[in-house]
């Protein structure tokens, strides 16, 4: 035989041996895809949250991965564009033929969007985002699930503070994304049954001046304004206030707004400010009988270890949805997408970063009104203010 | 009546930097003809250059300085770098290269700077200024107050100054200029430094009251640029009557009728104009004899 001819002949063979047939240990990954805003406006929270992802992943896998298989993370940014987090899911779906999707823009709106291919796709799709008409009505959102919690448990937690405070006429200055009214529409459900009278107002988030509606509100009269932004306009807002001697005024921001670098642009406009988040800002200030407590400071120590800065919420909301994937793949025994959805849907009282998770095969949100608090910011920091 | 009268005052010093930045507009489209699309994000660079030199603990006033100096600058080579370079640069092939430019300070901005919003301290304060009822931020004075000056100090330097005249010169016949012995491209590079100078200028004037970030450049572009077609694109009185107005308008909209409303005045001020009077409140039709 021609010497280059058995060459090849034993190349090949060695081929169909040592490829084709792989070690038993060795199996394939789980695939988990994600997207999220790491420039464009968006970006602010982009950062973190992707941080809080690469974390988890590497935590998981160092301890062996899901059931002995790795997870092989294929991470995309949507740049803040709805249209570039679609042409981001199709590449998620079609050609990494991911066994999962967790995080969807950090753009409420966005993540709205992405649901309707990953829903036609039956595909696994765990949302990083806020807005409640993500995983609402439930019919159409069988694929759909959250790591945060819903706008109707936060108003229902602001309503709870409202009433302890005799405070009955307030106003919601929401931003016209999906973010600000989704939070205007559970608002205006939660309201009438907590006795509260609201005037909502709204403004775009690139918007630079909110004289106008603060004009219309401080005609109104009322005893505390809501603003509901994750925008640089929230900013505006706090000064504007003060500006027109409003910050006299209840002053509440939504959950999307505790960033410390919002307060230290606000400085002294913030001063009175009160900001409905979950308790990981200020899980140094929870009793120590709260469970959450441990848990914050464990991220916290693992965040820093890596990164060398400190963690915020948002870094554990994105923590907490990749590793509520990793208890679902685990408890179904593998990436059938059903079992996986299943699987999803029976998870309950499961301890998070972010709360106490708890989902049904009615509500697709993991956290409810218990996992909120009221906090403020004092001298650089963020101090719980209201427990519950 | 209090609420009217904040809405008025808000429009004023919202209407003045959008009178700044038409201005801006319409000095490039009196020496080229062309759109400057650049124009919004030379306004967000020099509140970022100032905000993070101002950030690095330089005084105020050197940090205005500096990114008034800085944007210059960048109009400067990107006017010497690219436009000189273009073979015929009649006004669409200047528009089209002005928006290459635009999108190229706005990630050049992002990738430098940061995508952090900054901000700056009020130059004389944040205490807000009581005035009968109201309750003005000290800022609103600087904003008009300043905004005054530089109108006034670009109708001197066109009317009074040769080399302003000159300027005209060309914008009018770049031949005949040409034969009188000005250079048309110099013309050409002067505009682009003032438009970025006054852009700069306006940049660092909202900040204290609006914060600035690397995004923030499109929508104060596109509101400058429908307060020149408002005011009459090419006239230098028309950007303070367009930009007063317009942001005028704006506030009245948000205020009285619907926040929704307010980010749609500026393109329905846009729409009618060119329905109505494309030539704007002062623009002249160009009239083309042959």
């Amino acid at each position: 035989m021609n010497p280059r001819l058995l060459a090849r002949a034993a190349l090949s063979t060695a081929l169909a041996f040592g490829f084709a047939l792989p070690p038993a240990a060795a199996q394939t990954p789980i695939k988990i895809g994600s997207i999220l805003s790491v420039t464009g406006p968006a970006a602010f929270l982009g950062e973190d949250m992707k941080a809080g992802m690469e974390l988890a992943v590497e935590e998981i896998n160092a301890k062996g991965g899901v059931a002995g298989r790795k997870i092989d993370w294929i991470f995309y940014d949507a740049e803040s564009q709805t249209q570039k987090g679609l042409t981001a899911t199709r590449r998620l779906l079609d050609q990494d033929k991911v066994d999962m999707i967790v995080g969807g823009g950090n753009m409420s709106g966005m993540a709205i969007a992405m649901l309707g291919l990953t829903e036609k796709a039956a595909i696994p799709f765990m949302s990083t985002e806020g807005a409640m008409d993500i995983v609402t009505p439930i019919a159409e959102r069988q694929w759909t699930f959250k790591s945060t919690a819903d706008d109707e448990q936060v108003m229902e937690r602001l309503a709870d503070y409202f009433v302890k405070k005799g405070i009955k006429k307030i106003a919601l200055l929401g931003d016209s994304s999906g973010f600000g009214q989704s939070a205007a529409g559970q608002l205006k459900k939660v309201a009438p049954r907590r006795g509260l009278e609201v005037m909502y107002e709204t403004f775009n988030p690139s918007d630079t001046d909110m004289t106008p509606q603060l004009g219309k509100i401080k005609e109104a009269n009322v005893q505390a304004i809501v603003c509901w932004t994750v925008t640089p306009a929230g900013v505006v807002f706090l000064k504007q206030a003060q500006q027109l001697g409003l910050d006299k005024l209840t002053l509440v921001h939504s959950y999307g707004f505790v960033d410390q670098r919002y307060m230290q642009l606000a400085g002294d406009a913030a001063k009175n400010l009160l900001l409905i988040s979950v308790k990981f800002p200020v899980g140094a200030d929870l009793p120590d009988t709260d469970p959450q407590k441990a848990r914050i400071a464990a991220l916290t120590r693992a965040f820093e270890a890596k990164f060398k800065r400190k963690p915020n919420q948002f870094a554990a909301q994105t923590y907490d949805a990749i590793y509520l994937a990793r208890a679902a793949i685990e408890k179904a025994g593998g990436t059938d997408r059903a079992k996986v959805r299943d699987a999803l849907a029976g998870i309950s009282s499961w301890p998070g970063v972010g709360g106490i998770f708890n989902f049904s095969k009615e509500r697709h949100s993991g956290l409810s009104k218990d996992d909120l608090v009221l906090v403020n910011y004092r001298d650089g920091a963020f101090r719980l203010a209201d427990y519950k | 009546m209090e609420q009217v009268a904040n809405l008025l005052l808000s429009g004023l010093s919202s209407g003045s930097v959008y009178a700044l930045v038409a201005l801006g507009f319409n000095v490039i489209f009196k020496s080229t003809g062309a759109i400057n699309f650049a124009q919004g994000e030379w306004v967000m660079m020099g509140g970022m250059v100032a905000a993070t030199s101002y950030a690095a603990h330089w005084p105020l006033g050197l940090a205005i300085l500096c990114a008034v100096l800085a944007v210059v600058m960048v109009a400067l080579l990107s006017e010497r770098l690219i436009l000189r370079r273009i073979k015929k640069p009649t006004a669409l092939a200047v528009t089209l290269m002005m928006i290459a430019i635009a999108i190229c300070s706005k990630s050049l901005v992002m990738l430098l700077l940061g995508k952090n919003p900054a901000n700056l301290p009020g130059f004389s304060g944040s205490e807000p200024v009581l005035w009968f009822n109201l309750r003005i931020h000290p800022q609103t004075f600087w904003i008009v107050g300043i905004t005054c000056l530089v109108m006034l100090a670009t109708h001197w330097f066109f009317e009074r100054t040769v080399l302003g005249r000159a300027m005209r010169a060309v914008a009018a016949q770049p031949e005949a200029a040409a034969l009188c012995g000005i250079e048309p491209r110099m013309a050409m590079a002067l505009s682009f430094g003032l438009a970025a100078g006054v852009g700069a200028l306006a940049g660092t004037i909202i900040t204290p009251l609006t914060l600035t970030s690397f995004d923030h450049g499109t929508v104060l572009g596109f509101k400058g640029f429908s307060a020149a077609m408002l005011g009459g694109l090419g006239s230098l009185p028309g950007a303070l009557i367009g930009g007063v107005a317009l942001g005028t308008l704006e506030a009245l909209a948000g205020g009285l009728i619907s926040s929704h409303f307010k980010d749609a005045v500026a393109f329905v001020a846009l729409l009618l104009t060119l329905f109505l009077r494309p030539t704007g409140i002062l623009g002249r039709g160009a009239v083309e004899k042959v």
